[in-house]
């Protein structure tokens, strides 16, 4: 193993909860995660299970019926959970802590050229003015790979494809140099052939800016490409996490079975992609015990009744599940997932 | 732009040309009387005849629009036979349509002035009690009948403040009530389609990635927003400031100002067909205009519209 990374940002035991007409929603259920310095950490889990929410409350940006209940979000020897004035939050928002955006097709303001867009970023939070930040900004426009950049900083968003779009999106990210780079479903809106080049693109700035980088995303053939350590979120909890190919290969929880087998890789033709029986949870509700529980077959009483403890698998990996305690009954992943478990190792091992 | 312009001015010409073409034979389907005017009765049916070839009325009817368009393009529109008919139907649309213009432009001056920040402020503060205040009034104004608060207005306000109620150019303070009458309607439009434009940009997804870059909440309302709201709102502003300088009978007549909305009732039940062509020339050239320094606003503040090309079309 590596020596111990130092951590870059530490969430601790951290709850949030919206009201919603009166109804109390708990949406981030007590969770504790840490994010290396220069890493790329995969945040994945379905539509619902809190990954966006926890980002945003990263950045302050949570809607005003959503608070922080518990917990801390520490960065840079401050509480970012502790943070109400707006004031406060603009010393991160943008400056340490950015982001990248989902649609590229609807995330630029229409009415500005992209120029303006990026410079506004480099005026607000590195103090340039003037040709500076015009050179800057050209420098970062053509840091995203856009070519011909003195005539294009003239140009407006419809001006540019899909792709290009996305790419003005992480040069306004990566204007201010933040230290930590959230990557919301950045290539969902794109063609396959876009996404991989943003996501290289999006490799090559990291290493070159030493950035710390969080994807969220449900797409696992994006995870597999980008990430160095995964975790799995499901209904407001992080119940496994580890590097990449032990969550792939070597994982422990049921759901992040489940996972992995509705990738369409996986089944065979002429046979029904494999999906998860059941619904998520009513986060109205409290839970007790696994959330998962309900639609689990492997379910044990005691994911009904206790919420069970983070069982430490290795340095690097841990699931919250009871069938890792001792006393649990010997449970193997099925079969077709232990095909692909057995495949994965192997190239590992070459 | 200028290439665009030109060609919106061509179109426009067309529209006009046909509108006038339409009232033209229109009025000429009209019983006659309406160009005999009060002396009809003491007219034998032989010297009627003669007063209406005198007129060109006999004549066959694209001759007649000939010389409708000739005199048009000379500025004359004729004489009216029941009203002041020692004048030219220009000068009378001319007198009263100084005032109208008056009122008009000092209501939708002030109706912007009041009713766009407002708006602005609304949406800025969406959900609190300005915005619920704000609400209250425009469904107020939107749900009743203008007939209804004008007469309250002339029954409590008048009293409260001390105002007189009919107007009387000579003395300003007159000029009170109209304004403020007139200016009642539009404010609440105006901060209505504000807000609503507003909050609309607000909810756009640039508006989520400014605030992830560090705008400030202000910032981002005076600089982003607002400009984008903007689009929607330039491109009608134009056609409804027209709209009301037209003039609006029902004002015009509770405090007496002569201006052009009651003329052309009057002029429709009088059957005055000469200044009932003048008013909708006039009226219709209002009204395009509006639409194409609309068209030209929304051009200049939004660049997705490509101009010359296309013919502006997003």
């Amino acid at each position: 193993m590596t020596p111990k990374k130092s951590r870059i940002l530490v969430i601790q035991n951290l709850v949030i909860q919206f009201t919603l007409r009166g109804r109390v929603l708990t949406a981030i259920r007590d969770i504790s995660l840490d994010l290396y310095k220069g890493e790329s950490l995969a945040i994945v889990g379905e539509s619902g299970s809190g990954k966006s929410v926890l980002m945003k409350s990263i950045m302050g940006l949570l809607d005003k019926n959503g608070s922080i209940k518990q917990g801390r979000i520490i960065y840079n020897a401050q509480d970012l959970g502790q943070f109400t004035t707006e004031q406060e939050w603009l010393g991160i928002r943008g400056k340490e802590i950015a982001m990248v955006t989902q649609d590229p097709m609807t995330s630029l303001n229409p009415l500005k050229t992209i120029g303006k867009q990026i410079e506004e970023c480099v005026v607000m939070h590195q103090g340039l003015k003037g040709k500076e930040a015009y050179e800057e900004t050209l420098k970062l426009l053509t840091d995203v790979g856009i070519t011909d950049v003195k005539k294009r900083y003239k140009q407006y968003p419809h001006e540019f494809s899909g792709g290009m779009r996305q790419r003005i999106v992480i040069a306004i990210a990566i204007a201010c140099k933040p230290a930590i780079l959230i990557c919301d479903e950045p290539t969902t809106a794109l063609d396959v052939t876009i996404q991989a080049q943003i996501l290289q693109l999006l490799k090559n700035l990291q290493q070159k800016y030493g950035l710390s980088i969080v994807y969220i995303t449900h797409d696992l053939g994006v995870v597999a490409k980008v990430a160095d350590r995964i975790a799995v979120m499901y209904a407001g909890d992080v119940i496994e996490v580890g590097e990449t190919h032990e969550i792939f290969f070597n994982s422990k929880h049921p759901y992040t079975w489940a996972l992995i087998s509705s990738l369409p890789q996986l089944g065979s033709k002429g046979e029904q992609l494999y999906s998860i029986k059941g619904t998520p949870p009513n986060l109205f509700q409290e839970i007790n015990g696994d959330a998962f529980a309900p639609r689990n077959q492997y379910a044990l009483k005691i994911d009904f009744i206790e919420r069970p403890p983070f069982f430490q698998i290795s340095d690097t990996h841990y699931a919250r599940t009871w069938l890792l305690d001792p006393l649990a009954p010997k449970v193997d992943p099925p079969a077709a997932l232990q095909a692909f478990f057995a495949e994965g190792r192997s190239y590992a091992n070459d | 732009m200028l290439q665009y312009i030109g060609k919106r001015l061509l179109q426009s010409v067309l529209t006009l040309f046909i509108i006038i073409t339409i009232v033209f034979s229109l009025l000429r389907l009209m019983p006659e009387e309406g160009y005999l005017g009060a002396a009809a009765d003491k007219m034998s049916p032989a010297q009627q005849e003669i007063y209406l070839t005198n007129l060109g009325l006999r004549d066959p009817l694209l001759v007649q629009l000939g010389h409708f368009y000739n005199n048009l393009l000379q500025g004359d529109l004729g004489k009216s036979v029941t009203y002041r008919t020692d004048v030219p139907v220009v000068t009378i649309i001319g007198d009263k349509i100084s005032y109208s213009l008056l009122f008009g432009l000092g209501a939708v001056a002030l109706s912007l002035i009041i009713g766009v920040p407002l708006g602005i402020m609304m949406a800025y503060r969406k959900g609190r009690w300005l915005d619920r205040l704000g609400t209250g009034y425009i469904v107020f104004v939107v749900a009743v009948p203008a007939a209804v608060y004008y007469l309250v207005i002339q029954m409590y306000i008048t009293d409260l403040f001390q105002l007189p109620m009919l107007f009387d150019e000579y003395r300003p303070i007159t000029w009170i009530l109209p304004l403020t009458s007139m200016a009642l309607a539009p404010t609440a439009s105006y901060a209505m389609w504000m807000r609503r434009y507003m909050v609309d940009e607000l909810n756009k997804d640039y508006i989520k990635l400014a605030r992830a870059k560090g705008v400030k909440e202000r910032t981002l309302m005076f600089k982003h927003v607002l400009r984008n709201a903007f689009i929607p709102m330039a491109q009608y502003l134009p056609a409804t400031i027209l709209f009301t300088i037209t003039g609006s009978i029902y004002i015009e007549s509770l405090y007496s100002i002569p201006g052009m909305g009651g003329l052309l009732v009057d002029a429709i039940q009088r059957q005055d067909n000469t200044i009932v062509q003048g008013l909708v020339l006039v009226f219709s050239s209002l009204g395009i205009i509006g639409l194409i320094l609309g068209d030209i606003a929304m051009a200049l503040v939004d660049p997705r519209i490509k101009l010359g090309k296309g013919g502006g079309v997003r």
